[in-house]
Protein backbone atom coordinates (compact mmCIF):
# COMPACT_ATOMS: atom_id res chain seq x y z
CA UNK A 1 0.00 0.00 0.00
CA UNK A 2 1.23 3.11 -1.18
CA UNK A 3 1.64 5.89 2.10
CA UNK A 4 1.14 9.55 0.77
CA UNK A 5 2.04 12.76 2.60
CA UNK A 6 -0.76 14.23 4.53
CA UNK A 7 -1.26 16.89 1.90
CA UNK A 8 -1.19 14.71 -1.09
CA UNK A 9 -4.16 12.65 0.95
CA UNK A 10 -5.76 16.10 1.22
CA UNK A 11 -5.60 16.65 -2.30
CA UNK A 12 -6.84 12.92 -3.01
CA UNK A 13 -9.38 14.19 -0.42
CA UNK A 14 -10.72 17.09 -2.38
CA UNK A 15 -9.59 19.53 0.07
CA UNK A 16 -6.90 20.96 -1.95
CA UNK A 17 -6.05 21.73 -5.60
CA UNK A 18 -2.67 20.57 -7.41
CA UNK A 19 -1.53 23.96 -7.42
CA UNK A 20 -2.02 24.75 -3.31
CA UNK A 21 1.14 21.62 -3.10
CA UNK A 22 4.62 22.90 -2.26
CA UNK A 23 6.23 22.40 -5.28
CA UNK A 24 8.71 19.36 -3.82
CA UNK A 25 5.14 17.42 -3.78
CA UNK A 26 3.21 18.14 -6.92
CA UNK A 27 5.33 15.17 -8.47
CA UNK A 28 3.68 13.06 -5.78
CA UNK A 29 0.09 14.49 -5.70
CA UNK A 30 0.03 14.14 -9.90
CA UNK A 31 1.11 10.40 -9.65
CA UNK A 32 -1.31 10.18 -6.64
CA UNK A 33 -4.00 11.61 -9.09
CA UNK A 34 -3.05 9.65 -12.03
CA UNK A 35 -3.40 6.16 -9.87
CA UNK A 36 -6.97 7.37 -8.89
CA UNK A 37 -8.07 8.11 -12.04
CA UNK A 38 -6.81 4.81 -13.44
CA UNK A 39 -9.35 2.92 -10.63
CA UNK A 40 -12.33 1.13 -12.48
CA UNK A 41 -15.12 2.57 -11.78
CA UNK A 42 -17.42 0.26 -13.27
CA UNK A 43 -20.20 -1.40 -10.74
CA UNK A 44 -18.40 -4.73 -9.24
CA UNK A 45 -20.55 -7.50 -10.97
CA UNK A 46 -20.26 -11.06 -10.18
CA UNK A 47 -21.50 -13.05 -13.55
CA UNK A 48 -24.76 -14.84 -12.88
CA UNK A 49 -25.01 -14.17 -8.99
CA UNK A 50 -28.00 -11.88 -9.80
CA UNK A 51 -29.85 -14.77 -11.62
CA UNK A 52 -28.87 -17.40 -9.04
CA UNK A 53 -30.29 -15.44 -6.15
CA UNK A 54 -33.35 -14.70 -7.87
CA UNK A 55 -34.13 -17.81 -8.76
CA UNK A 56 -33.61 -18.49 -5.06
CA UNK A 57 -35.96 -15.99 -3.95
CA UNK A 58 -38.45 -17.06 -6.63
CA UNK A 59 -38.12 -20.44 -6.01
CA UNK A 60 -38.92 -19.59 -2.06
CA UNK A 61 -41.78 -18.00 -3.34
CA UNK A 62 -43.12 -20.68 -5.03
CA UNK A 63 -42.31 -24.22 -3.00
CA UNK A 64 -44.99 -24.66 -0.63
CA UNK A 65 -43.63 -24.61 3.02
CA UNK A 66 -44.90 -27.14 5.32
CA UNK A 67 -47.55 -25.09 6.38
CA UNK A 68 -49.10 -24.24 2.81
CA UNK A 69 -48.66 -27.73 1.46
CA UNK A 70 -51.50 -28.47 4.71
CA UNK A 71 -53.37 -25.52 3.16
CA UNK A 72 -53.43 -24.18 6.63
CA UNK A 73 -52.16 -21.26 8.58
CA UNK A 74 -50.51 -21.87 11.61
CA UNK A 75 -52.81 -19.91 13.97
CA UNK A 76 -55.95 -21.78 12.55
CA UNK A 77 -54.97 -25.07 14.89
CA UNK A 78 -55.78 -23.11 18.21
CA UNK A 79 -59.51 -23.18 17.40
CA UNK A 80 -58.78 -26.63 15.99
CA UNK A 81 -57.64 -27.80 18.99
CA UNK A 82 -60.29 -26.40 21.44
CA UNK A 83 -62.71 -27.85 19.02
CA UNK A 84 -60.54 -31.26 18.48
CA UNK A 85 -60.86 -30.98 22.89
CA UNK A 86 -64.52 -30.48 23.09
CA UNK A 87 -65.32 -32.74 20.26
CA UNK A 88 -63.31 -35.85 22.18
CA UNK A 89 -65.45 -34.87 25.82
CA UNK A 90 -68.15 -34.91 23.77
CA UNK A 91 -68.25 -37.93 20.88
CA UNK A 92 -65.98 -40.26 23.68
CA UNK A 93 -67.17 -39.31 27.08
CA UNK A 94 -67.10 -42.05 29.07
CA UNK A 95 -71.39 -42.68 28.81
CA UNK A 96 -72.89 -42.66 32.54
CA UNK A 97 -74.58 -45.95 33.43
CA UNK A 98 -77.35 -46.78 35.78
CA UNK A 99 -75.33 -48.07 39.16
CA UNK A 100 -74.71 -51.70 38.40
CA UNK A 101 -76.46 -54.18 40.92
CA UNK A 102 -74.19 -56.21 43.16
CA UNK A 103 -74.86 -59.30 45.19
CA UNK A 104 -73.20 -59.80 48.32
CA UNK A 105 -71.41 -63.21 48.46
CA UNK A 106 -69.95 -65.26 51.03
CA UNK A 107 -66.64 -67.20 50.13
CA UNK A 108 -65.60 -70.39 52.33
CA UNK A 109 -62.76 -72.34 51.90
CA UNK A 110 -61.94 -75.39 54.32
CA UNK A 111 -57.93 -75.17 55.09
CA UNK A 112 -57.22 -76.68 58.01
CA UNK A 113 -53.61 -76.51 57.70
CA UNK A 114 -53.50 -72.73 56.02
CA UNK A 115 -52.08 -70.05 57.51
CA UNK A 116 -53.49 -67.62 55.51
CA UNK A 117 -56.06 -67.60 52.57
CA UNK A 118 -56.81 -64.57 49.93
CA UNK A 119 -59.36 -64.04 47.38
CA UNK A 120 -57.75 -63.05 44.03
CA UNK A 121 -60.29 -62.81 41.05
CA UNK A 122 -61.28 -60.94 37.95
CA UNK A 123 -63.31 -58.39 40.62
CA UNK A 124 -60.50 -57.42 42.25
CA UNK A 125 -56.97 -57.59 39.57
CA UNK A 126 -56.16 -60.81 40.71
CA UNK A 127 -54.43 -59.00 44.21
CA UNK A 128 -53.85 -61.18 46.25
CA UNK A 129 -53.48 -58.76 48.64
CA UNK A 130 -56.59 -57.35 48.04
CA UNK A 131 -59.30 -59.80 49.92
CA UNK A 132 -57.58 -61.69 52.83
CA UNK A 133 -60.14 -64.44 54.76
CA UNK A 134 -60.76 -64.61 58.16
CA UNK A 135 -60.90 -67.51 60.59
CA UNK A 136 -64.40 -68.42 60.89
CA UNK A 137 -65.73 -69.81 63.84
CA UNK A 138 -65.22 -73.46 63.25
CA UNK A 139 -61.79 -74.77 63.15
CA UNK A 140 -60.49 -74.62 59.55
CA UNK A 141 -62.66 -72.34 57.74
CA UNK A 142 -61.65 -69.61 56.37
CA UNK A 143 -64.50 -66.95 55.01
CA UNK A 144 -64.54 -63.21 53.60
CA UNK A 145 -68.05 -61.51 51.98
CA UNK A 146 -67.50 -59.28 49.03
CA UNK A 147 -70.27 -57.50 47.56
CA UNK A 148 -69.90 -58.06 43.57
CA UNK A 149 -71.48 -56.10 40.61
CA UNK A 150 -73.80 -58.73 38.58
CA UNK A 151 -71.98 -60.73 36.02
CA UNK A 152 -69.96 -63.52 35.66
CA UNK A 153 -66.38 -63.38 37.96
CA UNK A 154 -63.93 -65.78 38.00
CA UNK A 155 -61.75 -66.64 40.84
CA UNK A 156 -59.61 -68.93 43.14
CA UNK A 157 -58.01 -69.14 46.19
CA UNK A 158 -54.14 -68.47 47.20
CA UNK A 159 -53.59 -70.48 50.30
CA UNK A 160 -50.46 -69.39 52.31
CA UNK A 161 -49.55 -66.90 49.46
CA UNK A 162 -48.59 -69.36 46.91
CA UNK A 163 -51.08 -72.14 46.41
CA UNK A 164 -54.00 -71.45 44.04
CA UNK A 165 -57.09 -73.27 44.69
CA UNK A 166 -60.36 -73.50 43.01
CA UNK A 167 -63.60 -73.02 44.72
CA UNK A 168 -64.64 -77.13 45.45
CA UNK A 169 -68.03 -76.01 45.97
CA UNK A 170 -68.24 -73.75 42.35
CA UNK A 171 -68.27 -74.77 38.83
CA UNK A 172 -64.49 -74.62 37.44
CA UNK A 173 -62.95 -73.82 34.13
CA UNK A 174 -59.60 -73.57 32.70
CA UNK A 175 -57.76 -70.94 33.24
CA UNK A 176 -55.28 -71.35 30.58
CA UNK A 177 -52.11 -71.79 32.87
CA UNK A 178 -52.61 -75.60 33.59
CA UNK A 179 -55.22 -74.29 36.72
CA UNK A 180 -58.69 -74.35 37.32
CA UNK A 181 -60.83 -70.75 37.90
CA UNK A 182 -63.60 -70.89 39.74
CA UNK A 183 -66.56 -69.21 37.97
CA UNK A 184 -69.39 -66.93 39.78
CA UNK A 185 -72.02 -66.04 37.82
CA UNK A 186 -74.33 -63.39 39.66
CA UNK B 1 -64.49 -27.06 6.81
CA UNK B 2 -60.44 -27.46 7.27
CA UNK B 3 -61.02 -26.75 11.41
CA UNK B 4 -63.51 -29.34 11.72
CA UNK B 5 -61.27 -31.40 9.62
CA UNK B 6 -58.51 -30.67 11.42
CA UNK B 7 -60.76 -31.03 14.68
CA UNK B 8 -61.67 -34.85 13.81
CA UNK B 9 -58.45 -36.05 13.56
CA UNK B 10 -57.42 -34.54 17.09
CA UNK B 11 -60.22 -35.60 18.96
CA UNK B 12 -59.75 -39.23 17.35
CA UNK B 13 -56.14 -39.25 17.86
CA UNK B 14 -56.89 -38.10 21.54
CA UNK B 15 -59.28 -40.97 22.03
CA UNK B 16 -57.07 -43.38 20.71
CA UNK B 17 -53.91 -42.24 22.87
CA UNK B 18 -56.05 -42.21 25.42
CA UNK B 19 -57.26 -45.71 25.55
CA UNK B 20 -53.48 -46.18 24.99
CA UNK B 21 -52.55 -44.61 27.98
CA UNK B 22 -55.47 -46.34 30.04
CA UNK B 23 -54.44 -49.61 28.78
CA UNK B 24 -50.58 -48.65 29.68
CA UNK B 25 -52.09 -47.66 33.20
CA UNK B 26 -53.54 -50.75 33.85
CA UNK B 27 -50.70 -53.45 33.14
CA UNK B 28 -47.84 -50.80 34.83
CA UNK B 29 -46.53 -52.82 37.33
CA UNK B 30 -48.71 -55.77 37.13
CA UNK B 31 -47.11 -57.61 33.90
CA UNK B 32 -43.76 -58.15 32.24
CA UNK B 33 -42.51 -55.99 29.84
CA UNK B 34 -42.83 -58.28 27.17
CA UNK B 35 -46.05 -59.39 28.12
CA UNK B 36 -47.14 -55.75 28.42
CA UNK B 37 -45.72 -55.21 24.50
CA UNK B 38 -47.64 -58.22 24.04
CA UNK B 39 -51.49 -57.56 25.03
CA UNK B 40 -50.55 -53.60 23.43
CA UNK B 41 -50.09 -55.41 20.40
CA UNK B 42 -52.88 -57.59 20.43
CA UNK B 43 -55.20 -55.20 22.00
CA UNK B 44 -55.04 -52.93 19.29
CA UNK B 45 -55.14 -55.45 16.51
CA UNK B 46 -58.69 -56.20 18.54
CA UNK B 47 -60.28 -53.13 19.06
CA UNK B 48 -59.74 -52.97 15.49
CA UNK B 49 -61.58 -55.88 14.27
CA UNK B 50 -64.07 -54.50 17.18
CA UNK B 51 -63.06 -57.12 19.50
CA UNK B 52 -63.04 -56.13 23.25
CA UNK B 53 -59.99 -55.76 24.90
CA UNK B 54 -60.50 -55.89 28.45
CA UNK B 55 -60.70 -60.04 28.67
CA UNK B 56 -57.02 -59.68 27.42
CA UNK B 57 -55.67 -57.37 30.02
CA UNK B 58 -57.44 -59.60 32.77
CA UNK B 59 -55.53 -62.77 31.20
CA UNK B 60 -52.54 -60.94 31.40
CA UNK B 61 -52.83 -59.82 34.82
CA UNK B 62 -53.90 -63.17 35.97
CA UNK B 63 -51.26 -64.62 34.31
CA UNK B 64 -48.54 -62.81 35.76
CA UNK B 65 -50.07 -62.44 39.01
CA UNK B 66 -50.50 -66.42 39.42
CA UNK B 67 -46.26 -66.35 38.49
CA UNK B 68 -46.74 -68.18 35.31
CA UNK B 69 -44.03 -67.79 33.07
CA UNK B 70 -44.16 -65.05 30.24
CA UNK B 71 -43.94 -67.35 27.22
CA UNK B 72 -47.08 -69.42 28.54
CA UNK B 73 -49.38 -65.84 29.19
CA UNK B 74 -48.16 -65.17 25.45
CA UNK B 75 -49.64 -68.94 24.76
CA UNK B 76 -52.65 -68.17 26.49
CA UNK B 77 -53.35 -64.52 25.73
CA UNK B 78 -53.23 -66.09 21.90
CA UNK B 79 -55.42 -69.08 22.02
CA UNK B 80 -58.21 -65.60 23.68
CA UNK B 81 -57.34 -63.65 21.28
CA UNK B 82 -58.68 -66.55 18.83
CA UNK B 83 -61.81 -67.42 20.88
CA UNK B 84 -62.66 -63.76 21.10
CA UNK B 85 -62.62 -63.68 16.87
CA UNK B 86 -64.43 -67.40 17.04
CA UNK B 87 -67.39 -65.99 19.25
CA UNK B 88 -67.46 -62.62 17.13
CA UNK B 89 -67.51 -64.88 14.11
CA UNK B 90 -70.43 -67.35 15.45
CA UNK B 91 -72.24 -64.44 17.04
CA UNK B 92 -72.87 -62.91 12.80
CA UNK B 93 -73.12 -66.20 11.70
CA UNK B 94 -76.22 -65.93 14.01
CA UNK B 95 -77.42 -63.11 12.25
CA UNK B 96 -75.42 -59.79 14.60
CA UNK B 97 -73.92 -58.16 11.89
CA UNK B 98 -71.78 -55.76 14.50
CA UNK B 99 -71.78 -58.20 17.74
CA UNK B 100 -71.67 -55.89 20.79
CA UNK B 101 -67.83 -56.32 22.83
CA UNK B 102 -70.18 -57.49 25.86
CA UNK B 103 -71.62 -60.32 23.95
CA UNK B 104 -68.19 -61.52 22.08
CA UNK B 105 -66.51 -61.70 25.80
CA UNK B 106 -69.20 -63.99 26.80
CA UNK B 107 -68.97 -65.93 24.03
CA UNK B 108 -65.00 -66.52 24.19
CA UNK B 109 -66.07 -67.78 27.72
CA UNK B 110 -68.29 -69.87 26.54
CA UNK B 111 -66.17 -71.43 23.92
CA UNK B 112 -63.56 -71.78 26.75
CA UNK B 113 -65.91 -73.47 28.68
CA UNK B 114 -66.70 -76.02 26.22
CA UNK B 115 -69.08 -74.76 23.66
CA UNK B 116 -68.93 -74.62 20.47
CA UNK B 117 -69.25 -71.92 17.93
CA UNK B 118 -72.25 -73.80 16.96
CA UNK B 119 -73.86 -73.60 20.57
CA UNK B 120 -73.20 -69.63 20.76
CA UNK B 121 -74.57 -69.19 17.39
CA UNK B 122 -77.59 -71.34 18.53
CA UNK B 123 -78.31 -69.38 21.76
CA UNK B 124 -77.43 -66.12 20.07
CA UNK B 125 -80.14 -66.88 18.18
CA UNK B 126 -82.46 -68.02 20.82
CA UNK B 127 -81.85 -64.97 22.67
CA UNK B 128 -82.91 -62.23 20.53
CA UNK B 129 -84.92 -60.34 20.55
CA UNK B 130 -86.02 -60.75 24.10
CA UNK B 131 -83.00 -61.51 26.07
CA UNK B 132 -79.38 -60.78 26.14
CA UNK B 133 -77.55 -62.25 24.35
CA UNK B 134 -74.62 -62.02 26.39
CA UNK B 135 -76.17 -62.84 29.62
CA UNK B 136 -78.01 -65.98 27.97
CA UNK B 137 -73.96 -66.87 27.20
CA UNK B 138 -72.71 -66.34 30.68
CA UNK B 139 -75.71 -68.80 32.23
CA UNK B 140 -74.60 -71.47 29.35
CA UNK B 141 -71.46 -71.40 29.95
CA UNK B 142 -71.51 -71.47 33.95
CA UNK B 143 -73.71 -74.62 33.31
CA UNK B 144 -71.05 -76.17 31.12
CA UNK B 145 -68.42 -75.33 33.99
CA UNK B 146 -70.88 -77.36 36.14
CA UNK B 147 -70.46 -80.71 34.32
CA UNK B 148 -73.72 -80.07 31.84
CA UNK B 149 -72.95 -81.34 28.55
CA UNK B 150 -72.74 -78.61 25.66
CA UNK B 151 -76.11 -80.31 23.99
CA UNK B 152 -78.05 -80.55 26.81
CA UNK B 153 -77.12 -76.74 27.51
CA UNK B 154 -78.51 -75.24 25.01
CA UNK B 155 -81.36 -77.68 24.71
CA UNK B 156 -82.23 -76.56 28.23
CA UNK B 157 -81.24 -72.78 27.42
CA UNK B 158 -83.46 -72.50 24.27
CA UNK B 159 -86.16 -74.12 25.90
CA UNK B 160 -86.69 -72.10 28.75
CA UNK B 161 -86.44 -68.53 26.09
CA UNK B 162 -88.85 -69.90 23.75
CA UNK B 163 -91.48 -70.59 26.44
CA UNK B 164 -91.39 -67.57 27.57
CA UNK B 165 -88.78 -67.76 30.03
CA UNK B 166 -87.40 -63.74 30.80
CA UNK B 167 -83.92 -63.00 31.90
CA UNK B 168 -84.28 -63.63 35.64
CA UNK B 169 -85.42 -66.48 35.20
CA UNK B 170 -82.26 -67.63 32.04
CA UNK B 171 -79.96 -66.35 35.23
CA UNK B 172 -81.38 -68.06 37.53
CA UNK B 173 -80.68 -71.55 35.75
CA UNK B 174 -77.87 -72.48 37.39
CA UNK B 175 -78.86 -71.93 40.93
CA UNK B 176 -82.31 -74.29 39.53
CA UNK B 177 -79.03 -76.79 38.41
CA UNK B 178 -77.17 -76.96 41.64
CA UNK B 179 -80.33 -76.90 43.98
CA UNK B 180 -81.18 -80.21 41.81
CA UNK B 181 -78.29 -81.60 42.44
CA UNK B 182 -78.00 -80.71 46.16
CA UNK B 183 -81.17 -82.12 46.47
CA UNK B 184 -79.06 -85.89 46.51
CA UNK B 185 -79.64 -89.54 45.10
CA UNK B 186 -77.17 -88.78 42.81
CA UNK B 187 -78.22 -86.72 40.64
CA UNK B 188 -75.60 -85.43 38.40
CA UNK B 189 -75.67 -81.81 36.95
CA UNK B 190 -76.73 -83.16 33.47
CA UNK B 191 -79.30 -85.00 34.77
CA UNK B 192 -80.47 -81.42 36.79
CA UNK B 193 -80.45 -80.29 33.63
CA UNK B 194 -82.74 -82.38 31.48
CA UNK B 195 -84.99 -82.17 34.57
CA UNK B 196 -85.53 -78.90 34.47
CA UNK B 197 -85.90 -78.77 30.12
CA UNK B 198 -88.67 -80.82 30.80
CA UNK B 199 -90.22 -79.01 33.59
CA UNK B 200 -90.10 -76.09 30.57
CA UNK B 201 -91.62 -77.90 28.10
CA UNK B 202 -94.38 -79.52 30.36
CA UNK B 203 -95.54 -76.10 31.51
CA UNK B 204 -94.98 -74.83 28.00
CA UNK B 205 -97.67 -77.18 26.85
CA UNK B 206 -100.11 -77.32 29.65
CA UNK B 207 -103.27 -75.84 29.10
CA UNK B 208 -103.69 -71.88 28.70
CA UNK B 209 -99.93 -71.67 28.24
CA UNK B 210 -98.05 -70.12 25.99
CA UNK B 211 -96.86 -71.95 23.25
CA UNK B 212 -92.69 -72.35 22.73
CA UNK B 213 -92.27 -69.53 19.91
CA UNK B 214 -89.79 -70.63 17.04
CA UNK B 215 -86.82 -69.32 17.82
CA UNK B 216 -85.64 -66.19 15.33
CA UNK B 217 -83.66 -67.04 12.23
Amino acid sequence: MIDFHPQVKQLLDGELTLADLPPELRAEGEEALRLLAAVDREPVTFPGLDARVLAKLRGRAQAPGFWRRLRLRPWTLVPAFAAGAALALLLFRPIPTPAAATVTVRFVLFAPDAQQVALAGSFNQWDQAATPLVRSGTPGVWTATLTLPAGQHQYAFVVDGARWVADPGAPAVDDGFGRRNSVLSL
Amino acid sequence: MKTLCVSLVLAISATALGAQQDLTARLAGRVSPEVAALVQQLATSAAARGLPVDPLIQKAIEGSAKGVPADRVATALRVLSGQLDAAAAALQQAGAAQPDTDAIAAGAFALNAGLSGQNVAALAVASRPSNSVAATLRVASTLAAMGVPAADVVELVTQVIATGGGTNEVLGLPAADMAGVSRGGGVTPAQAAAGLARAAAARANAPGQQKPRPPHP
